[in-house]
C-alpha cells in the first residue's frame, strides 16, 4: 500500500512540476534538484496546495522549501500521510 | 496558580486580545482600537501593554502567581512567502505594506508581558492557522454539535476560503483554497472603485449604497469574473482577464470627491457579483450531513448577503459569531491554546454573550460633579430601562454605556446610541446631531426575538447584528428610521435570557408608543471607533447633540437652564 502511494505520489509530483516548471519529465527524477528545474517560488506553493487536494492531507505552504530534492519533498509528504 | 490563555490577533490591522481561562472559558476580548481610540488601529501591537494590564486586570490574573500562554492568530509570517500569494487586485503598496505590518506583530507578540513584568524574557509564543482561528472562534458561539464552517476572508497564511467540517464539536479542515484569489480583496477594490477606502473600514459604506443601485449586468460580470470558483477554491483570473474587466469597471468608478450616488450602480453591482460568487461556493459546502452552516472571516460582516443564506444550499440556520473579522481570531487563538493544553479536540461552547470588553470604569462616578454644572444628572435605580423607554418615546437621542462593552464592530446596547425609529426624520436629525454619517446609510432595530414574525418576512435570530432582512412590508411605515432603502433591516434580536436589560427596554418603549421596536446604533462619532471609557461617552455628549446619556444607571440629560 505505502509503495502504491509513494508510486502515485511521485507520479503525480512529477506530473505537476513539469506542468509548471515546463522542465522535460525525464529530468524530473527523486534526486533532481527543485531548484534547478526552474520552478518559481509561487509555483512551488501552490504545488503543495495541489497535493493537500490530492491526497487530503494538510501540507506546510513552506515544506517544498526546506527540500533540496524531488526525493526529499516526496518523503516529506509520505511522512505527513503515515502520520 | 491559574494558567490563562492570551489569545493575540496579529494581522496588523483590527488588532484584538483575549483571555480565556484553564477552563476554556472566554474571561475577555476587546478590540485594541476600543483602547487606543483610533479606528482600526492598523500597526499597533495587540497586546499594547496598558490595554492588557487592563485586560488582566479585568479578567483576574494575579502576576505574583497566575501563568500566560501566549498564542497568535497566525502560523507564521506572510512576508516569508512568495509576494505573489496576495492578491494583485489591492495596489502593490498596500500588500507590502499589509505583509510587514503583519511580519511585525508576529514577531512582537507577546513582547508587551515584559513591560508588564509578567515575564522576564521573550515569552514562548503558540502560533495557529489564520483560519482555524477564525473557525474556532466562530463556533465557540455557535450552539450545534455538527456543521459546516466556512470562512471567507481576504487572506490566510495560503489563499481566502477554507471549509471546516464541525462534527461532535471537533472541527476539521475539508479543504482550502491556495494562491491568490479573494472575495476580501475583491470587495476592498470594488470599495476603491466606488471612491471609498477599504483601509478606513468602508466596505460598509459600498453595502449600504448598494440598496440605493440598479444592477447592471455589465458591471456584474466584469467584477464577477476576476475570481473563478473552482470546487469551492477561488482562483484570481488570469492578468490579461484582470487588465480588462478592472479597464471596463473603471469607466464606471466615482471618484472620491464626485457625488455619493454616482456609485449606487457599481455598488449595487459589486455586492450582486459577491452573492454570486458566495452561492457558488456555498455549493460546494454542504455534504456533510449538517444543516447548518458556521460563516465566518471577515467576508462574514457582509450583512446584507447573510441574511439570504438560510434556506439555500442545504443549510437551514446560519450562525455568524458576533467578531467574525480579523479582530474575533484574538478568541481563536487563545481557546486553541487552551485545547491543546487540554489535549482536546472539542471546541468550547460559550454561553454566547459578545458582552467580554470592558466593564464601565467606576471612576466614572468622579466626573459627575463636574457634569452637574452643565446637566441633570438622575440616578434612574432599578428601573432604568422603563425610565429610559419614556425618555426615547419622547424622542430623545440617548447614549448607553452599561456593563462590559460588546466585541465585534457592532454595538448591541451596551455602547450604543438608542433612539425612537418611528419618525421619519430621525435618522438625518442623528446624523446632524450626533453621528455625522452620510445620509443614505441605515441605522439598525433592536427587537424582542418573540416579535420578529411580526416584523420581519422570514425571520431568523440575529443576537449579533449579522443580518438583514426584509420588513414585512405593511410595518415598514410604523418604523421608518430603520428601514433601509431597499426594505431591509439589519436587526438585533434580543431575548430576556441573553439581554435582560435590553429585552426589558423594548418592551417598556412598546409599552409607550404601541411600537416594540428601538433604533440602535454604535456610540460614537464618524470616524471614531466604539466609545471606550466614561471621559470617551461624555466628550460625545459634550461636543455633539446627543440629547442625553445613561451611565450605568446614571441618566445625564442636556439642562437648558444650566448656566
Amino acid at each position: 500500500m505505502t509503495a502504491l502511494i509513494e508510486t502515485e505520489l511521485f507520479q503525480f509530483l512529477r506530473a505537476q512540476v513539469v506542468q509548471r516548471s515546463r522542465a522535460p519529465a525525464e529530468r524530473v527524477t527523486p534526486d533532481a534538484k527543485l531548484s534547478d528545474l526552474g520552478m518559481q517560488s509561487i509555483d512551488a506553493v501552490l504545488l503543495c496546495g495541489e497535493i493537500e487536494d490530492r491526497f487530503e492531507v494538510e501540507i506546510d505552504p513552506s515544506e517544498i522549501f526546506e527540500h533540496e530534492t524531488v526525493g526529499d519533498f516526496a518523503q516529506s509528504v509520505l511522512g505527513r500521510l503515515a502520520a | 496558580m491559574a494558567l490563562f490563555h492570551l489569545g493575540l490577533s496579529t494581522s496588523g490591522h483590527d488588532p484584538a486580545l483575549a483571555l480565556v481561562s484553564e477552563t476554556g472559558e472566554i474571561l475577555f476580548a476587546e478590540a485594541t482600537e476600543r483602547f487606543v481610540q483610533d479606528k482600526r488601529a492598523w500597526g499597533i501591537v495587540p497586546d499594547h501593554f496598558n490595554h492588557l494590564a487592563s485586560a488582566l486586570k479585568v479578567a483576574g490574573f494575579d502576576p505574583a502567581g497566575d501563568r500566560l500562554r501566549v498564542a497568535t492568530s497566525w502560523s507564521r509570517a506572510k512576508a516569508d512567502l512568495p509576494v505573489q500569494l496576495s492578491d494583485e487586485l489591492l495596489e502593490a503598496p498596500d500588500v507590502t505594506w499589509v505583509r510587514e505590518l503583519q511580519a511585525d506583530m508576529h514577531r512582537m507578540a507577546g513582547a508587551s508581558l515584559m513591560r508588564l513584568g509578567v515575564v522576564a524574557e521573550m515569552p514562548e509564543r503558540r502560533h495557529f492557522d489564520h483560519h482555524l482561528c477564525h473557525a474556532v472562534a466562530a463556533c465557540a458561539f455557535a450552539p450545534v454539535e455538527d456543521a459546516a464552517c466556512l470562512v471567507i476572508d481576504g487572506e490566510g497564511e495560503v489563499g481566502a476560503v477554507s471549509l471546516f467540517d464541525l462534527r461532535g464539536r471537533s472541527l476539521k479542515r475539508r479543504w482550502r483554497s491556495w494562491g491568490p484569489g479573494s472575495l476580501g480583496a475583491l470587495y476592498s477594490a470594488l470599495t476603491q472603485l466606488c471612491g471609498f477606502d477599504w483601509r478606513l473600514g468602508e466596505e460598509w459604506k459600498v453595502m449600504g449604497l448598494a440598496a440605493f443601485g440598479t444592477v447592471r449586468p455589465d458591471l456584474r460580470d466584469a467584477l464577477a469574473a476576476m475570481v473563478e470558483v473552482d470546487n469551492g477554491r477561488l482562483r484570481l483570473a488570469d492578468h490579461a482577464t484582470i487588465t480588462k474587466m478592472t479597464a471596463r469597471l473603471r469607466k464606471a468608478a466615482r471618484a472620491p470627491s464626485a457625488p455619493i450616488m454616482e456609485a449606487a450602480d457599481l455598488a449595487a453591482s459589486g455586492q450582486a457579483a459577491y452573492a454570486l460568487l458566495v452561492d457558488r461556493i456555498l455549493a460546494d459546502c454542504a455534504g456533510n450531513g449538517a444543516d447548518s452552516l458556521i460563516l465566518s472571516g471577515g467576508c462574514a460582516l457582509n450583512s446584507s448577503y447573510n441574511g439570504t443564506i438560510a434556506g439555500r444550499a442545504g443549510f437551514e440556520r446560519l450562525h455568524v459569531p458576533p467578531a467574525p473579522a480579523d479582530d474575533g481570531n484574538a478568541i481563536g487563538a487563545a481557546l486553541l491554546s487552551y485545547m491543546e493544553t487540554a489535549g482536546t479536540t472539542r471546541v468550547p461552547l460559550g454561553d454566547g454573550s459578545p458582552y467580554l470588553g470592558t466593564p464601565v470604569d467606576g471612576r466614572g462616578g468622579r466626573f459627575l460633579d463636574a457634569v452637574r454644572r452643565t446637566a441633570r444628572v438622575t440616578d434612574l435605580g432599578d428601573d432604568s430601562a422603563g425610565r429610559l423607554a419614556a425618555c426615547l418615546a419622547e424622542g430623545k437621542i440617548v447614549g448607553v454605556m452599561r456593563g462590559r462593552a460588546e466585541f465585534g464592530p457592532r454595538a448591541l446596547g451596551n455602547r450604543s446610541i438608542l433612539a425612537d425609529p418611528r419618525p421619519a426624520g430621525m435618522k438625518d436629525r442623528i446624523n446632524a446631531a450626533v453621528k455625522g454619517r452620510e445620509p443614505y446609510r441605515p441605522f439598525a432595530p433592536v427587537i424582542c426575538a418573540e416579535d420578529l414574525p411580526d416584523w420581519f418576512d422570514a425571520p431568523q435570530p440575529a443576537p449579533y447584528m449579522s443580518l438583514t432582512l426584509r420588513w414585512r412590508p405593511e410595518r415598514c411605515a410604523e418604523v421608518p428610521a430603520v428601514v433601509h432603502e431597499d426594505g431591509t433591516g439589519r436587526l438585533q434580536s434580543v431575548t430576556a435570557g441573553d439581554m435582560p436589560w435590553m429585552h426589558r427596554l423594548v418592551r417598556r418603549f412598546g409599552e409607550h408608543t404601541g411600537v416594540p421596536v428601538i433604533l440602535n446604533t454604535s456610540f460614537n462619532v464618524m470616524g471614531k471607533p466604539i466609545v471606550h471609557s466614561v471621559e470617551d461617552a461624555l466628550a460625545v455628549f459634550m461636543t455633539t447633540g446627543l440629547d442625553a446619556v445613561l451611565i450605568e444607571d446614571t441618566l445625564i440629560e442636556k439642562n437648558p437652564s444650566a448656566t
